[in-house]
């Protein structure tokens, strides 16, 4: 196993992989901004090391300094979490050149999966089902027409480089085509450097669902589904295991192919697989090749510690788990606490922690990196921690969760902990009745 | 066990001393933990004695507008881009001046009031708090 990792993250994810190192019994280096240099990540890291300053370029993204640390303290790999440098195929190429494992597959499958049009590409090619669009970029005004004549409005122009609801425009109806065609190549220029655009039907009403892997050389296999359809602006809210809208047949056919597609690229490592569920039939989206936000969701229900498991593969390059080995239990949903106040169009919300008391209780668990008197920067993403409950069956999951909301105290900033216990009471959540886009619609303040 | 009363009393004075909360001392197999909380209105208030003297350092005649929030100020809407005021540059009330950027979001300030720019008081990706003077007018 290796002797030393060093992570380059913050925050809670930092703090998760430290947890799973110290279980490997691994030594741990913490890297910072200057100010990040009382935060939890750094205090329960073996050793730690400042970056740079607070923004995220000269610290958490900084290539050279990160390098100069992995140098200066003989860490033999680098955990890049989730966000930041993990799905950068540069980084992880220089990583890798320099002798030191890069935890996560190859800097060419991230390069590959980062362009969506390749993604997409590799997804049909082996087998996996692709939404209605474009083969390719698409170049011209001419090109764009046809294409989405024949796919039939309302369609969704997507820079091949993007991603985060960036660049993307929806087009309802032909006449609007030209000018949005020509906005979206402009935007992705300016955003990704890349003005590459695709075509593909937009859909009105999707569920997201998506697919957690864990694969080694030898075998992948899967960890079921996970369906993370309440969003505020592309981002995910809530998430949950197993989707409770999909039928027996279609999911198992989804997770078979996942995991043939997975298998046959090659793939190292933890990935999820993310998809698009409309009227019975799925899509493929894109492929995460990192470990995600709602990774927990999955670890609850099935036992299995997914970044204990990355450490491993990344050390033998074959994975310890069969397919057999992997049996979820019950009903597990999160709720991410986030610094921003729902009341006010999620507006960040930085400040102390004045008082801080987490919930806890039978199948109730926190991830966090917060504690009584830590300061909420502004510098980085509004993520604070996770609250995840499992339960028998979903209704005990919902009770449970609502039960560990009420315990939930975070004074001194706004969190969305109240907008959560309105979301689980909702006939809507209860009954499963929505889609991505329910959020934006509902009034909840 | 005997308790050693001197090497307590010895660590409440480090405690007091060096203005700590918590201090572990431990010799062969014996540990000794003492700890104390700082109230929580002593940490309260330092922030308020803070917070004023930061007030009383901005106080000066000219008119300014001020960040609405904390976050990371930027003077322009792309690196490198063309800066949304300059120095004598006549400006309207709404107006973009500047954007400050807060957990990913990015939010444009406005002048709260029509004028001639007096002094850009930030730097480029300076961090700022709530209510810090942005820029004057003449």
């Amino acid at each position: 196993m290796f002797k030393k990792i060093l992570i380059a993250n913050r925050g809670e994810i930092a703090v998760r992989i430290i947890r799973a190192c110290k279980e490997w019994g691994i030594s741990t280096v913490a890297v910072h901004s200057d100010v990040d240099k009382d935060s939890m990540h750094v205090r329960l890291a073996d050793e730690s090391i400042c970056l740079g300053s607070h923004q995220p370029q000269n610290s958490y993204l900084n290539i050279s300094a990160l390098m100069s640390a992995v140098d200066v303290t003989g860490a033999e790999a680098i955990h890049p979490g989730y966000g930041f440098l993990s799905e950068n195929a540069h980084f992880a190429e220089i990583v890798t050149n320099h002798g030191i494992k890069f935890i996560g597959p190859s800097a060419d499958l991230i390069r590959k999966m980062g362009d969506k049009v390749e993604a997409k590409k590799i997804a049909k090619q082996y087998g996996l089902p692709v939404i209605e669009g474009s083969e390719d970029d698409v170049t011209s005004v001419a090109e764009a027409k046809k294409i989405s004549d024949k796919i039939g409005y309302p369609v969704l122009i997507k820079a091949a480089g993007g991603g985060g609801g960036k660049g993307m425009k929806i087009v309802n109806k032909t006449q609007e085509l030209e000018d949005l065609f020509l906005l979206a190549k402009l935007e992705a220029k300016k955003y990704f450097n890349n003005d590459k655009v695709y075509i593909e039907k937009y859909f009105l009403n999707p569920r997201h669902i998506e697919v957690q892997v864990l694969s080694g050389k030898n075998r992948t296999v899967h960890l079921n589904e996970r369906d993370c359809s309440v969003q505020r602006r592309h981002q995910k809210l809530i998430e949950e295991t197993p989707s409770p809208i999909i039928s027996e047949s279609v999911r198992s056919d989804l997770l078979t192919r996942t995991t043939q597609m997975v298998e046959k690229i090659g793939y190292e490592g933890a990935g999820t697989v993310e998809y698009i569920y409309e009227n019975g039939k799925f899509y493929f989206l894109e492929m995460n090749t990192r470990v995600q936000v709602e990774h927990p969701v999955t670890e609850v229900a099935t036992g299995i510690d997914i970044v204990k498991e990355q450490i491993y593969i990344a050390n033998k390059g074959d994975t310890a788990l069969t397919q057999e080995d992997v049996v979820a239990r019950g009903h597990v949903i999160e709720c991410r606490i986030n610094a921003e106040d729902p009341s006010k169009n999620f507006q960040p919300s930085p400040g102390i922690i004045k008082t801080y008391h987490q919930p806890s209780g039978f199948r109730t668990r926190v991830d966090g990196a917060i504690f009584q008197g830590c300061k909420i920067t502004p510098y980085y993403d509004s993520l604070i921690c996770k609250l995840i409950c499992q339960g028998r069956n979903r209704t005990e999951a919902i009770q449970r969760m609502l039960r560990a909301l009420d315990e939930f105290v975070i004074e001194g900033i706004t969190s969305t902990i109240n907008l959560h216990k309105k979301i689980l009471s909702h006939e809507k959540f209860i009954s499963s009745d929505f889609d991505v886009n329910w959020l934006s619609k509902e009034t909840f303040y | 066990m005997k308790i050693n009363k001197k090497i307590i009393e010895e660590l409440v004075q480090y405690l007091k001393e060096y203005n700590l909360s918590e201090i572990e001392y431990a010799e062969g197999s014996t540990k000794v933990k003492v700890s104390r909380s700082l109230s929580g209105s002593n940490i309260l208030s330092n922030e308020v004695i803070s917070s004023k003297s930061k007030v009383a350092e901005s106080i000066d005649s000219s008119e300014k507008v001020t960040s609405p929030i904390v976050g990371t100020v930027y003077l322009a809407a792309e690196p490198g881009g063309k800066k949304f005021v300059e120095v004598d540059q006549k400006i309207k009330k709404g107006q973009t001046i500047m954007i400050v950027e807060a957990m990913k979001t990015m939010n444009h300030v406005p002048s709260t009031q029509d004028g001639v720019v007096s002094k850009i008081l930030v730097k480029d990706g300076d961090p700022v708090e709530f209510g810090q003077p942005l820029i004057s007018f003449k």
